[in-house]
């Protein structure tokens, strides 16, 4: 049986996003941005999108006299991304 | 990469993947210039100590290792400053803390001789005539801290370069008195330090 997969990470950013949040304590805005290659106009609305359902903390802040967003990923986060990746194996498991 | 919602779920483990290997060979890209900027100024101090000690006035120059720790520290701090900053993780952490320990346990026993050679206490108690040199410690507690670097960042190479180091050098220190030890100090920082710095920034290069 097919599990559903979290319609919120079943985007190829949004997911390239937590994955990489996962992996890390916090990751500053430009961090993220070069390491998807995504324009900062369209992270920017997807992390608004990860930030609303809660799975990312956004800190705006200032580093000296510079704005500097940092995300990190929330519990609820790592859990919903947890809850994917198992899907995602019920999908492949059922396939071969 | 751009908002796509027609995911297979092959190509969702793809980016998942590819994007944790992406992230982890960022945070690992020049890991090893801390080990290759620490490592120079061992050598220039031991070289630097060892020639004033045989020449101009005995062991009192080791006072220099505490400059050493200043110089290192602002070295440090200006090669982060023009290093793209990487996220913070658990690897970094555990590596600072790795480096942390080691700095307080050498600062530690070097105040402690420092007090002894300033005669505040008495050399007698901390170290006995069938002592082991405190040079064979501290390579030793080196050599340590760069394998566990070594095996945190999953790398063969620096772990066996500094147990070569450590092991090596908490023996020969002991076959040299005086500033020679510092010989061997400088030895055991360009195999522990300077050669595994060089390997991580070569492997991690892209």
């Amino acid at each position: 049986m097919f599990q559903p997969l979290d319609p919120l990470l079943h985007s190829e950013l949004r997911l390239a996003v937590m994955s990489l949040l996962v992996s890390v304590e916090e990751a500053e805005f430009p961090y993220i941005k070069e390491q998807t290659g995504a324009t900062a106009g369209n992270l920017s609305v997807q992390l608004d999108k990860l930030s609303e359902a809660g799975y990312i903390a956004v800190e705006k802040t200032y580093k000296g006299k510079r704005p500097c967003t940092i995300c990190r990923i929330t519990p609820a986060g790592l859990k919903a991304f947890e809850g994917y990746v198992d899907a995602l194996k019920s999908y492949l498991e059922i396939s071969k | 990469m751009e908002e796509n919602e027609n995911l297979t779920a092959e190509r969702s483990l793809e980016i998942i993947r590819e994007s944790i290997e992406q992230s982890r060979r960022a945070m690992s890209k020049h890991a090893g210039t801390p080990m290759i900027w620490w490592g120079s100024m061992v050598v220039v101090f031991s070289l630097l100590i060892a020639y004033l000690w045989n020449h101009h006035g005995g062991p009192a120059w080791n006072v220099l290792w505490f400059v050493m720790t200043i110089v290192g520290f602002i070295g440090n701090r200006l090669l982060d400053k023009h290093k793209k900053p990487v996220p913070k993780n658990i690897i970094g952490s555990v590596i600072s803390k790795v480096w942390l320990t080691f700095a307080i346990f050498v600062c530690g026993i070097g105040l402690i001789f420092c007090l002894a050679g300033f005669g505040v206490i008495s050399l007698e108690w901390i170290a006995p005539s069938y002592g082991i040199p405190l040079t064979s410690i501290i390579t030793f507690v080196m050599g340590m801290a760069s394998t566990l670097t070594g095996f945190i960042l999953k790398n063969r190479f620096v772990p066996i370069c500094s147990i070569i180091a450590g092991i090596g050098g908490f023996f020969l220190a002991q076959c040299y008195l005086g500033g020679e030890q510092l010989l061997v100090m400088a030895a055991v920082a360009v195999i522990g330090l300077v050669i595994p710095g060089i390997i991580l920034n070569i492997q991690t290069r892209e």
